[in-house]
């Protein structure tokens, strides 16, 4: 148990919501913002991802909980830190974790003034909420709560571990708009979802006519682990097997989804331009390797009852202690389900309204879709909204963002995020052209980055580009 | 001007990145985490009638009577470990005008005695039954040789019986499980 809490106090703070984006998000330079909205407006004529090294994702957080506020020097105890959080988080605070790696990522313009774009991309997905009412029953024990209703429907996590192959349009409809649409197949190599549980834990003093002291009682417990792809692993034996099994499933071996990602981009005047994005509505459908354990049903026990049969010679007792085990996985049965089952991707929308202003003086680079149409600003403040719907319901944050163009090869991007876990997350976004290669870097929650440990979250985006203006 | 906001940005994010640290942090302190939980849970419960003291076929008194249960979990090393202190509490209730003695005795899976616990109970009547209560601390080097146990028998001796006596003895009780380092 004591690894466990170790495990997560150590996953929480170095990695905002998951999978935010903020900084890429209408960053037109980099060619890796069409996966954030396939409908943005198109600066090049042609790129090519450095394989591996195009796109490079790493963010997670918890939102109740720092490093620092565990770990932390200090004369007082770590345990008293612990307990401390326990009862001041909630149970929708949550730990996530996301990364990607780009494998490749292309595009190209038609001669139909079409911007085809596609490539694959490994993506970890992880959330966790935090279970406090079993934090706390697991951490201080059932005696000082006797009565209370520990919930058991506090248990919701996903966990997604898959290969995307994505290829997308982007055309320019009008002058003022550009739409875009990107489809996506999934090849899932590993999953898991615990989500839409119920059922209550309580231990009540029992009373003169009761048969024991408590009664302890799950109530109506309804819950649900569902897995692809891991039944196979159980019985291997060492990580390489593990890897090489997982692996195999990359290139459509495993489970197979599909979703779309639609998005736009609206030049209302000279300066101000709204965009929106909606990505991964679409759904993975599970049907190898899947195992999935439900448990439902309701219990009291009350100790073991002695009956003190008369037994002849040599003759045993009642078996009490296995009774009572067979009674319980009789009223609480745990069912290994092998069907199939639908697991919808977490849909993420994104919306900006940008105010551009400043005309370049620099040397042009091709606004190949988008000449005249404003967007050839060199500062721009904005606003962005992004949402992810998430088993508890959505999670949003809200961005304040400026954008100048540097020089004719360097642009850059400040934002000021709030979210519901931070009111003070800084981050900075950089796009470089030096000749054909581009390279962008963009980091969020700088202001912690004096000390990572005081951090809630972060976020790294960065990579290589081929880009090609003529 | 342009190119030196430019050449300021970028000084400032390289900064931030490569002096980005995690500092007045001990994550030594890890070792330190010890979960203290208290669990209190149900143990065992009877409830012996006056004729259970006696043979049904020729009626002679039954002067001591025994039961035994498996208590797995108690030589659970990964489900105990760093138990601390267990505390066992029995209650008696007894309408039955004798006295008792009960005897818990825990046994390893090879049935030798690693843990002794007995008391006596008060005798009670059918009108105004008597409550005894016993608790029984075990911590210490006491913990280890509990937890080597996986059955308990339990042995109700009552001095004498006969067909006249009448009422019950009814036991309940729980035991505290104290975690710790």
């Amino acid at each position: 148990m004591r690894n466990i809490v170790v495990y997560i106090f150590s996953l929480m703070g170095f990695f905002a919501i998951s999978q935010n984006k903020q900084i890429l998000y209408g960053f037109d330079e980099i060619p890796q913002s069409l996966l954030l909205n396939p409908g943005g407006r198109i600066l090049q004529k042609k790129h090519y991802g450095i394989p591996f090294l195009s796109h490079i994702h790493v963010n997670g957080g918890s939102s109740g909980v720092s490093v620092y506020d565990i770990f932390k020097d200090g004369n007082n105890d770590i345990n008293d830190r612990i307990t401390r959080k326990i009862f001041e988080m909630k149970n929708t605070d949550f730990f996530t974790a996301t990364q990607q790696i780009e494998l490749i990522n292309f595009g190209w313009v038609s001669k139909n003034k079409i911007y085809f774009s596609g490539g694959i991309y490994q993506e970890f997905d992880f959330i966790t909420y935090f279970p406090r009412d079993l934090a706390i029953l697991a951490w201080e024990g059932n005696r000082d709560y006797l009565n209370y209703e520990f919930d058991l429907g506090e248990v919701s996590t996903t966990g997604d571990f898959m290969t995307v192959y994505h290829f997308g349009l982007n055309k320019k409809i009008n002058d003022k708009l550009t739409v875009g649409a990107r489809l996506k197949l999934y090849s899932s190599m590993f999953s898991f979802r615990s989500v839409n549980n119920s059922g209550t834990f309580v231990t009540r003093l029992g009373d003169e006519n009761s048969e024991n002291i408590y009664e302890h009682t799950v109530e109506n417990a309804d819950v649900t682990v569902e897995t692809a792809g891991y039944a196979s692993l159980r019985d291997m034996d060492g990580a390489g097997e593990v890897a090489k099994n997982i692996l195999g499933k990359a290139l459509f071996g495993g489970n197979i989804g599909v979703g779309v990602d639609l998005g736009f981009t609206y030049q209302i005047n000279d300066n101000w331009s709204v965009s929106a994005s909606a990505l991964d509505i679409g759904a993975i459908f599970h049907s190898k390797d899947v195992e999935s354990y439900h448990a439902h049903g309701s219990y009291t026990l009350d100790g073991i009852n002695l009956i003190f049969p008369s037994l002849a010679d040599g003759e045993s007792t009642f078996p009490y202690y296995t009774d009572l085990e067979d009674e319980i996985e009789r009223e609480i049965p745990i069912d290994t389900i092998h069907k199939g089952y639908t697991q919808f991707r977490p849909v993420k929308i994104n919306a900006g309204l940008v105010y551009g202003f400043g005309r370049s003086n620099f040397s042009e680079a091709c606004d190949c879709l988008n000449m005249g149409s404003g967007g050839s600003h060199i500062q721009a403040v904005g606003f962005q909204f992004y949402g992810i719907f998430r088993p508890k319901g959505p999670q949003v944050a809200g961005t304040l963002y400026y954008y100048r163009r540097l020089t004719d090869f360097i642009s850059a991007k400040a934002t000021y995020t709030v979210d519901p876990f931070s009111f003070y997350n800084v981050g900075l976004g950089v796009s470089a052209n030096i000749g054909k290669i581009n390279f962008y870097l963009g980091a969020d929650n700088l202001l912690k980055y004096g000390n990572l440990a005081n951090a809630k979250s972060v976020s790294l985006q960065l990579g290589f580009n081929i880009i090609i203006d003529d | 001007m342009i190119r030196s906001i430019a050449l300021g940005v970028l000084t400032i994010c390289a900064c931030l990145f490569f002096t980005a640290c995690i500092k007045n942090t001990d994550f030594d302190q890890a070792e330190n985490i010890v979960l203290t939980p208290v669990i209190d849970l149900d143990l065992i419960y009877f409830n012996l009638r006056t004729s259970d003291f006696l043979d049904s076929i020729n009626a002679t008194p039954i002067l001591t009577v025994r039961d035994t249960t498996q208590v797995k979990f108690l030589d659970d090393s990964t489900l105990l470990k760093n138990l601390e202190r267990v505390e066992f509490y029995f209650k008696f209730t007894n309408s039955i005008p004798r006295d008792f003695q009960v005897d818990f005795q825990f046994l390893s899976e090879m049935n030798d005695t690693t843990y002794f616990a007995e008391t006596p109970v008060d005798q009670g009547t059918l009108a105004i039954p008597v409550i005894t209560e016993f608790i029984e601390n075990v911590e210490g080097d006491a913990i280890g040789q509990l937890t080597q146990a996986n059955k308990v028998v339990v042995s109700v001796t009552i001095p004498a019986s006969s067909e006249n006596l009448d009422g019950s003895l009814n036991l309940k009780s729980k035991a505290t499980y104290f975690f710790g380092n």
